[in-house]
């Protein structure tokens, strides 16, 4: 990184939007406010969780900062460069140091390139190694991530679901980044696999010092994982809070029933607990409610709620909280 | 499960094979009326073949080669195609995870009920329309009468799984099968979707088989869970004592490597090493073998039996005496 004391990340009141002008279908479309002025910080080794549901623009948000869709406005800085603007050959030399890892790690993978040609790519590409150097840096690779180097002549379809993640891992590693965009990295696989790769992305943070902004919705996952968690919602932030604040005072009507929503793998307390389930569906991004956006749905809703849009402001115990009433 | 009324639907000694493995290998299980039965494990565990045998919709290339499933004193196993298509939806009727998938994209969705209802009844459009209606206010879909002229791709993914509920519901089967009907959904619109399968459960008392795999959903809804493991059932029991006092090594670290809101951040979680066997790489003992903390040569050579722990709680497993050690190995 260029700068060593800088953030990982820096983000300032971005925001982006879709449609709205132009376009194939005339000038008339309405504009998709995804991602609605966002400040975002991530720390060197610090894992951030970025929690919402679909359509709540976490998605936007990621391929954002790893310079997939460009902001409308608002500065984002990666290791102190800035991103929005950059030219080709800055943007280029910016993406090394922030990685990406998906879903459902099938697709991710290119079924006609051996492991090792696909962690190698990278490597390649950028020119750091080749040759012997370049093999001997993918089995490294593939041995950080609990594969074996000799696997690195054999194709995507040979590896289970779980080994396969690896794979993906051991390729967003390969450039050693300081940030890793992880984008619901467990919850395509199965539940006995999913402990072995969280297990894994905690070691690796621990010794290559790593940061992580990880995007779920499982939220025994995100408390398992993360140091600090933002809750998103229609384009915002509506909560954002360390770990331990989070999860033993969260203040957020929308975050409080998100908790609830997310069933507990134990009869007794599943059962026992209070119950504050939302009545309604997300509202689309094209058309966002006026004043706070979460008012059609929350139970807490009064008239201020429906004209003035809260900000997020800081609360005694550091939590930041949009909310007139939390 | 040691009182409960008689079973409705009763699946006995199931055997399925595909290309002469057998994906799913005697596996019995019942379900009364008004309760949930969750089929629980990993893919490739034969939990959905099973539920589909029930709706007599195997794929081709899979074959019934043993074992029975009644619907009260209807043997579906035995039935016909033909014979199949009047039980389908009237007795017995299933939802699946993707429901935009499932619903037809050029049809509104009124007509879509409507259709289902007409299939089984002899009455009006304007009649099963009037029915469809009713059906949407059941499952709390707000102005029914706008909806009804709508197309599935107006509709979100909560109200799409909505509608296939009211199609599966329209005729009120008896058992509902429900294939991970709530894993392609939000959380905030799972728990709803759960809370209304409770409501029709207790208000219809139609029985559920319910295919998943996600833990905190079993914990939610189910009376009884059949934990799967490589087409076998490894452990069978009512929710309590199977979350309290799991009796199958499998299920123990199962549980253990679902992460808890009481666990320390970022210790290591509880791992089953290994992986799943395929088919072709079955042995002549227990499935679980090659990944079990507790095994022995005993368990490589023959198959545990399904052993009665008391309280209708089954284990397949030799090792059950030994079980406390899993739980030193999950801790």
């Amino acid at each position: 990184m260029s700068d060593p004391n800088a953030h990982v990340l820096e983000m300032r009141d971005v925001a982006v939007h879709f449609g709205g002008r132009g376009g194939l279908f005339g000038a008339s479309g309405q504009v998709v406010k995804a991602v609605n002025g966002v400040d975002l910080t991530i720390g060197r080794g610090e894992t951030v969780a970025l929690v919402g549901e679909s359509g709540c623009g976490k998605s936007t948000l990621s391929n954002t900062i790893v310079g997939l869709q460009a902001p409308v406005s608002g500065s984002i800085r990666v290791g102190g460069e800035e991103v929005v603007g950059a030219d080709r050959h800055k943007l280029n030399d910016i993406r090394r140091h922030v990685q990406m890892i998906f879903q459902d790690p099938a697709l991710s993978l290119d079924p006609r390139s051996t492991i090792g040609a696909t962690v190698g790519e990278p490597l390649k590409v950028r020119g750091v190694a080749k040759g012997a150097a370049l093999k001997q840096r993918v089995g490294e690779l593939l041995t950080q991530v609990g594969l074996r180097a000799e696997h690195a002549d054999r194709y995507p379809h040979q590896f289970s679901g779980g080994q396969r993640q690896r794979v993906v891992i051991a390729r967003a590693l390969a450039l050693e980044p300081g940030l890793v965009i992880c984008d619901e990295p467990v919850s395509a696989l199965d539940v006995s696999v999913r402990a072995q790769i969280l297990n894994l992305l905690v070691a690796l943070q621990k010794r290559t010092g790593v940061s992580y902004l990880f995007v779920s919705h499982d939220l025994s996952v995100v408390r398992h994982i993360c140091d600090r968690v933002v809750v998103m919602y229609l384009g915002r932030f509506v909560e954002i809070a360390d770990r331990a604040t989070f999860f033993d005072n969260p203040k957020h009507p929308y975050t409080r029933a998100l908790m609830s929503a997310v069933p507990q793998a134990d009869p007794v307390v599943q059962r026992g607990k209070e119950r504050y389930v939302l009545s309604g569906e997300l509202p689309s991004p094209a058309n966002i409610p006026s004043g706070c956006a979460f008012h059609t749905r929350c139970p807490l809703a009064t008239e201020i709620c429906s004209q003035v849009r809260p900000e997020l402001t800081p609360r005694d115990d550091g939590a930041r909280v949009a909310c007139h009433h939390a | 499960m040691s009182v409960e009324p008689r079973p409705l639907l009763s699946v006995e000694k199931l055997t399925i094979e595909i290309g002469g493995a057998a994906v799913v290998d005697d596996v019995s299980f019942d379900v009364a009326p008004g309760r949930v039965m969750a089929l629980v494990g990993e893919s490739g565990c034969g939990k959905s073949l099973t539920s589909y045998a029930i709706l007599g919709l195997l794929p081709a290339a899979a074959k019934q080669t043993g074992g029975r499933i009644r619907l009260d004193e209807l043997e579906l196993s035995a039935l016909s195609e033909r014979e199949f298509r009047k039980a389908r939806g009237k007795d017995i009727s299933i939802i699946f995870q993707e429901p935009s998938a499932s619903l037809d994209p050029l049809t509104t969705v009124g007509s879509q009920i409507a259709a289902a209802y007409r299939t089984h009844n002899d009455v009006s459009q304007a009649e099963a329309y009037d029915k469809a209606r009713q059906m949407l206010a059941d499952v709390g879909i707000p102005d029914p009468d706008r909806r009804l002229h709508q197309y599935p791709f107006e509709l979100s993914g909560g109200m799409c799984q909505r509608i296939m509920i009211s199609i599966a519901l329209i005729c009120s089967p008896r058992v509902l099968v429900a294939d991970e009907p709530t894993t392609a959904l939000d959380v905030t619109i799972q728990a709803q979707i759960l809370d209304l399968m409770k409501k029709l459960v207790s208000e219809r008392g139609t029985a559920i088989v319910l295919i998943t795999h996600d833990m905190g959903v079993v914990a939610d809804i189910a009376d009884d869970v059949a934990v799967m493991y490589a087409g076998r059932v490894a452990e069978i029991a009512g929710v309590h004592s199977l979350f309290a006092k799991p009796q199958h090594p499998y299920t123990a670290l199962l549980l253990a490597s679902v992460p808890t809101l009481d666990d320390a951040p970022k210790a290591d979680l509880a791992t089953i090493e290994g992986r799943v066997p395929t088919p072709d790489e079955f042995g002549a003992g227990c499935h679980f073998a090659s990944r079990c903390p507790l095994v022995t040569d005993k368990c490589r050579i023959e198959q545990p039996p399904l052993f009665d722990c008391g309280d209708g709680h089954r284990s397949a497993c030799w090792h059950i005496d030994r079980m406390h050690e899993i739980v030193e190995v999950a801790a």
